[in-house]
């Protein structure tokens, strides 16, 4: 009776040590892995498996296969305006109240044709409807029909020079601290046919917390590369004198340039 | 004897170590990522009213509760999942940092580790198959019909209502369909899961998401799966801890282990070999060593003989005396004890 005594405190004491022990693990683990976190090598290391999927992703995708397109009736009812708020400036009121008749969307950088569109002579070039899936970065997804004119129309209008490796969509939102948004694609995501400036949504003109007048639609990568209320596209060697040089504004805190995954 | 053998070689032991470590940060930023949309769907998209499970806080006049609702049934998780208490008071977290990579809320920083994880747990766990396939090995923990037949047999020895192990080769039927299960089928489909999350992967392969009934439907099998290796990794470590701690630790740290169980080929016992060992194992006692002094073998050339069947003992032909050796072996149990040999010896010698 008393070794079972025995036995049985010795065995709680033994599970009390090992829950203590693993508790000292756990919180180790924790102030190991914060740690890491803001070590710059280990995070250069952690950041280096995106090239890997950027590449490999790549290479197994067939050039000008096409996102998965729904039916009408997959079209989703709740679809979140996620991102910075619609612009307030003076400008964006004024052109939503005149239906976007003062509004132009400008090319420029390295093209040979630099320019400006409004939206009707955006909407008589050669459009592109398309049902897809939208996959925020957060893990939400929602399908909407979205109606555009193809980047390739505008690349073909513009020229771009040999030199142009980016296409750089500069925005009207700006977050909290006034950093306006931007995004970026290589001439490989640009020359996608699925890869549109969609001007309409679900049949109607683009609503403004999805990004009237002009959103882009690059259907293989997650929801922040879509870039919402685009002013001006700009075509560049290399986006590292933009902002903070990551290539966007959700890069520059730390998301994948390359949001494939 | 103890004799410790060579059981896991280098590789077994890297990888397994490199598979401990990529499946914790795995499954820790993979929580991070959850974190950040703590909501479960089926099919393709996320209507609000839809998701069988799902997170959230909730703030009434300054109270703030943690709420988990799984298929409409809502139970307070406060303090757990949904609010963590934490120095300045409750938080809204679906996960707590704890349980997370970064411990902060960071989706990007959970996303780097989950990615870079994902591609040292796939490379680590392709070298181990690869390295098992091409040495045999792989062959002796894969289930097969034989052992599914054993399957009941082996649950029923494990819940103690049936006394004898059905195990016949080096792993259990068991194990083998815990290792199978993991290997074919857990495996493969959390990475494709994973995978079929991707847009670039989608459009690569339109079947992927399809394949799970939609990326949402991915989602959620990457998230349940995620809960099944949990599982598999406590039953595991529960397992190594409960049959030989140290033991199972100094195999998978250094290789050698040391095996007490007798090796299949010395368990049936034949009485010549049985005498002799006899003879030998209590010798090693100097106490018994004494008690089977000449005296006691040529008194009765065999008195140890008595554990064998009494049958045996007959065949055998000793010339010991019939009533003697009849008193002192009504067992025919093959398994002695120094205490049983030495009351054998004191009856003979009386």
């Amino acid at each position: 009776m008393s070794e079972n005594n025995l036995d049985r405190s010795r065995r709680k004491l033994l599970l009390g040590a090992a829950q203590g022990a693993g508790l000292v693990l756990l919180s180790g683990c924790e102030r190991m892995f914060n740690g890491l976190q803001q070590n710059q090598a280990f995070l250069s290391l952690l950041e280096s498996a995106e090239g890997l999927n950027r590449r490999l992703l790549r290479a197994v995708t067939p050039r000008n296969k096409l996102a998965q397109e729904f039916n009408q009736g997959d079209i989703s009812r709740t679809f979140k305006p996620n991102g910075n708020p619609p612009p307030i400036t003076m400008d964006y009121v004024a052109d939503a109240k005149n239906n976007w008749q003062t509004w132009r969307l400008e090319i420029s950088g390295l093209v040979k044709q630099p320019g400006r569109f409004s939206l009707a002579e955006l909407k008589s070039l050669p459009s592109r409807t398309q049902i897809t899936r939208h996959d925020c970065v957060e893990g939400w997804s929602a399908i909407a029909k979205w109606k555009g004119v193809p980047l390739t129309e505008i690349m073909q209008r513009a020229q771009p020079a040999p030199a142009a490796q980016y296409v750089v969509f500069h925005c009207m939102d700006t977050d909290d601290n006034g950093s306006s948004y931007y995004e970026s694609v290589d001439l490989l995501d640009a020359n996608h046919p699925q890869t549109i400036l969609a001007y309409e949504m679900n049949d109607r003109a683009l609503p403004v917390e999805h990004g009237a007048p002009l959103r882009l639609r690059v259907e293989n990568q997650l929801g922040y590369k879509h870039a919402k209320y685009i002013r001006k596209i700009e075509f560049v060697a290399s986006y590292e004198k933009i902002a903070r040089g990551k290539g966007g504004y959700w890069e520059d805190q730390g998301y994948e340039w390359y949001a494939g995954i | 004897m103890a004799d410790l053998v060579y059981r896991q070689n280098r590789i077994t032991r890297t990888t397994h170590w490199i598979n401990a470590i990529a499946l914790i940060v795995l499954f820790m930023s993979g929580l991070q990522i959850f974190n950040a949309f703590p909501r479960l769907h089926w099919g393709n998209t996320t209507e609000p009213e839809e998701a069988f499970l799902s997170i959230a806080a909730t703030n009434d006049e300054g109270d703030v509760r943690g709420h988990t609702e799984l298929f409409g049934y809502r139970i307070d998780t406060t303090g757990f999942l949904g609010v963590q208490n934490t120095d300045l008071g409750p938080a809204p977290r679906a996960f707590p940092s704890w349980l997370t990579i970064p411990g902060f809320f960071w989706l990007a920083g959970g996303r780097r580790w989950h990615f870079f994880f994902a591609w040292i747990f796939t490379l680590n766990g392709l070298l181990y198959i690869i390295y098992n396939v091409a040495n045999g090995h792989m062959r002796k923990f894969l289930l097969g019909p034989k052992d599914a037949a054993l399957l009941p047999a082996m649950a029923l020895y494990y819940l103690r209502l049936r006394k004898e192990s059905p195990q016949q080769d080096e792993y259990n039927p068991l194990q083998k369909m815990a290792y199978t299960g993991v290997f074919l089928i857990l495996t493969p489909l959390i990475i494709l899961s994973g995978m079929a999350m991707s847009p670039q992967l989608n459009m690569a392969f339109n079947w992927l998401p399809s394949m799970f009934g939609g990326r949402q439907s991915a989602r959620s099998v990457h998230f349940i799966l995620t809960f099944l290796f949990v599982g598999f990794t406590f039953g595991h470590v529960l397992m190594a801890l409960t049959t030989g701690a140290l033991n199972n630790m100094r195999s998978i740290l250094t290789g050698w282990y040391k095996e007490t169980r007798p090796k299949p080929e010395e368990e049936p016992v034949w009485l010549e070999t049985f005498t002799e060992e006899m003879i030998k194992k209590p010798a090693k006692i100097p106490v018994s060593r004494q008690l089977s002094a000449p005296t006691a073998l040529e008194a009765s050339p065999a008195p140890e003989e008595h554990p064998a069947t009494p049958q045996a003992a007959q065949d055998n032909g000793t010339p010991s005396s019939e009533s003697a050796n009849e008193q002192s072996a009504p067992e025919p149990s093959g398994e002695t004890s120094p205490t049983e040999s030495k009351e054998a010896k004191k009856d003979v010698g009386e």
